[in-house]
């Protein structure tokens, strides 16, 4: 079919569109299109591989369907039902979940960080969570790919983790990172302007330069911020992968060998009305990200698997992960206007790693935040419900504030997790329930964060600082590890029950870092690609893993 | 006390500037408020007076209030809002018919009436006790005060009210700049076309 979607103003992806007839078996069917899903078809689909995409939400044309809008943005998120608890219960929606080509880079800010090699070794290192399965060495290539392919911009020498520089410029800051920047240099803590940000300052491809409008987490009107929808989808189609929007997986069936045979979906055909469908595949790749990975599997029940496909470890949807993201605001006597420029601007990794100093282990990251005026208000009456004058004479010093996001490694737990609750959503697909605690450890982390951060914006000059606790990212529910009794999926992102199934978002996390996990999803997408590529010649992906496989690293 | 920070600023007149699918949600936001349908009347009057208590709107001439109480019963048709429901929280439609009908439960226990009926004075002592968390009335036995205020009352009523350009105004936000862009990104300048804050009104120093 041919394509008509506005990338930018002057970018129209108009690209004849391969489609595969649903009962046509193709190679890989891969469920979502974001950080993961998309740079994974897109590798597949240069490798030679039929690729069918399914995607839960639509096409979000540039000039049509994005908005300069807090309150009319609400269909690039996913507004879909979840329920959720525990004693932090984790706000959905526009916080940190996408729906539509592109997935949540659509709307997130495009920090862009690579985690530190420390990361891969927590347990060895600190005697908490996990060790991953691989080392920092094995994704390096592929996160020095992706930057590039994004492209990241950032300082020359990127002082934390394993040094590196970025190879494009960064943007000029606004005046609310400066803040940041200045708070830093009075306090004699290294700070990085510019970066790691994809937001290139000077035009990619035919994505034009940024304009400094500020609605980054509304969707990039003008196509200068990242998000896989301009940087792989137009490459993966480019080379044969069909992307079908609308198309709501809710079960991915088995065969009588133990391996799955396609993905069933809804797919939507005008407004409200939809038609059950299954695509066929030699192999699935469950892309949804941490809450809606967890969901498929554990609503794809069959006698061998009667608790969740791919569940025989019984970890799917366990290690729900999300980033800590208290809020930090400074109120300044100088005029700020938080609005102009890309919130994602300036940050200091100089408390990430665990100091022995503290009274908890690894630690966080600080980086420029500045929300839109609605989200202003929800911060001010989120801190103490506070209301009429009150809230009104504090939403009057808008101008005047500028904050500091707290981004902090919370550790994974198993009692934090994603199930099946008893609701349903619109289709009839019985929705994701997420439950979500923290430990004593990730308050002190986030106690000292907050902390931090205040000094910071004190030292800038702020006369007056608030703070209240926000979530950010969804990681960890189908870890990657060493064994089938230790994790979901092997480490190359296969189930260990499961040849011919995959996943490819960032459920694979085992720990998260204070990194945004944008990036190292992506180049765990390109990593996985290549592994698939060299075993597809094989055949390794029709077979079970021989029990000599498990354990191996 | 609420002021005219910046005198003069009105964002609108900038609307020539955005690109047509902003300025198409935007004004009609402004223009076509949407009809009462799911509330009856003691709820929309018990509401709108919640919503005069949180966003007092006394500063403003009467062509220039913001609505906001219809919106709230719009979203009302909507079962779920924002992509989740706090495990302890009925349903939206349902979390509003509960917390108005919980106004005036804790309104009878502290003044023996109705709340829409009190002044403007003892309504705020009603939602001061809402917002503390523990209020007396049935109703808050089964739905959390704390939660129905922040993430419910505040977060919807907020929401509404910053949605519009009148407040826009109000607190000197640049609004839309697309295609435009933003150029003054130094010192919080304002751009050409942006109002300066007036010096006059800036609150005293902490």
């Amino acid at each position: 079919m041919k394509l008509h979607v506005h990338l930018s103003p002057n970018w129209v992806l108009d690209s004849e569109m391969r489609e595969y007839p649903p009962q046509e078996e193709v190679d890989f069917c891969i469920v979502g299109t974001g950080a993961g899903g998309g740079v994974l078809a897109q590798r597949l689909a240069r490798y030679g591989f039929s690729v069918v995409c399914l995607e839960a939400g639509p096409w979000h044309d540039s000039e049509t369907d994005m908005v300069s809008d807090e309150a009319a943005s609400s269909r690039l998120y996913w507004e879909d039902l979840r329920i959720t608890g525990g004693t932090e219960p984790l706000e959905f929606g526009a916080n940190n979940s996408g729906r539509g080509v592109g997935g949540s880079t659509v709307h997130y800010s495009a920090f862009c960080p690579r985690l530190h090699p420390s990361d891969f070794r927590v347990r060895t290192l600190d005697g908490v969570a996990v060790d991953w399965p691989i080392s920092y060495e094995d994704v390096e290539p592929y996160y020095e790919m992706m930057e590039r392919e994004y492209p990241v911009t950032g300082p020359a020498y990127f002082p934390w983790g394993k040094p590196h520089g970025y190879p494009y410029a960064p943007l000029q800051a606004g005046t609310a990172g400066q803040m940041l920047i200045k708070g830093c240099v009075k306090l004699g803590i290294r700070v990085v302007a510019g970066g790691p940000v994809s937001i290139p300052a000077g035009a990619v491809g035919k994505r034009p330069h940024c304009i400094m409008r500020g609605f980054c987490n509304l969707g990039c009107k003008v196509g200068a911020k990242h998000s896989i929808t301009v940087s792989h989808i137009p490459d993966a189609i480019e080379h044969g992968a069909e992307i079908r929007d609308r198309c709501m997986a809710y079960e991915i069936p088995l065969d009588d060998e133990g391996k799955v045979t396609g993905v069933r979906y809804y797919r939507t055909v005008d407004h409200d009305r939809y038609t059950a469908e299954e695509q066929r595949a030699r192999a699935v790749v469950v892309a949804g990200y941490a809450i809606e990975t967890p969901r498929l599997l554990l609503n794809s029940k069959s006698s061998r698997f009667p608790d969740g496909l791919a569940n025989s470890s019984g970890l799917v949807g366990k290690n729900l992960m999300a980033q800590a993201g208290p809020v930090v605001w400074g109120r300044f006597d100088e005029m700020i206007r938080q609005y102009k420029a890309p919130p994602a601007c300036a940050e200091t990794e100089e408390f990430y790693e665990t100091d022995p100093r503290n009274d908890f282990v690894r630690g966080y990251s600080l980086q420029t935040v500045a929300p839109l005026p609605i989200s202003m208000a929800h911060l001010i009456a989120d801190e103490d419900g506070c209301f009429g004058e009150e809230l009104l004479l504090a939403m009057e010093d808008y101008n005047h504030y500028a904050c500091i996001g707290v981004l902090g490694e919370i550790l994974p737990d198993v009692r934090n997790y994603v199930s099946i609750a008893e609701a349903k959503d619109d289709y009839g697909i019985p929705v994701a329930y997420a439950h979500f605690n923290l430990s004593d450890n990730d308050k002190r982390m986030m106690r000292a964060g907050i902390g931090k951060a205040k000094e910071v914006l004190v030292a800038a000059g702020a006369v007056e600082t608030h703070s209240v606790h926000r979530y950010a990212h969804l990681v960890g529910t189908c870890r990657m590890g060493f064994s089938p009794s230790d994790s979901v999926v092997d480490k190359w992102g296969r189930s260990w029950d499961v040849p011919n199934l995959f996943v490819c978002d960032g459920s694979l996390l085992p720990t998260q870092g204070s990194a945004n996990p944008a990036l190292t999803i992506s180049a765990l997408a390109a990593r996985m690609a290549d592994w698939i590529r060299t075993a597809a010649r094989g055949s390794e992906l029709q077979k079970r893993p021989r029990p000599s496989d498990r354990g191996a690293t | 006390m609420v002021c005219d920070r910046y005198p003069g600023y009105h964002v609108l007149d900038q609307r020539g500037h955005w690109d047509e699918a902003t300025r198409r949600v935007v004004l009609d936001r402004v223009h076509n408020v949407p009809p009462f349908r799911h509330l009856d009347a003691h709820q929309r009057a018990t509401l709108e007076a919640l919503c005069d208590r949180v966003i007092p709107q006394t500063h403003r001439s009467p062509s220039r209030k913001v609505p906001i109480a219809p919106w709230i019963d719009q979203n009302c048709g909507r079962e779920v809002l924002g992509g989740f429901r706090f495990e302890d929280m009925p349903a939206n439609s349902v979390a509003w018919q509960w917390g108005l009908e919980g106004l005036d439960q804790t309104a009878q226990a502290l003044f023996n009436t109705h709340f829409v009926d009190l002044d403007g004075a003892r309504q705020d002592e009603v939602l001061q006790t809402v917002r503390g968390g523990d209020p007396p009335g049935e109703v808050w036995q089964r739905m959390p005060a704390r939660r129905w205020w922040i993430a419910v009352a505040l977060r919807q009523i907020t929401g509404q009210y910053y949605a519009h350009p009148y407040a826009w105004d109000e607190i000197g936000f640049g609004g839309p700049a697309y295609p435009r862009g933003y150029f003054a990104l130094n010192h919080g300048a304002p751009e050409p076309w942006e109002s300066r804050e007036a010096p006059s009104s800036r609150r005293g120093k902490s």
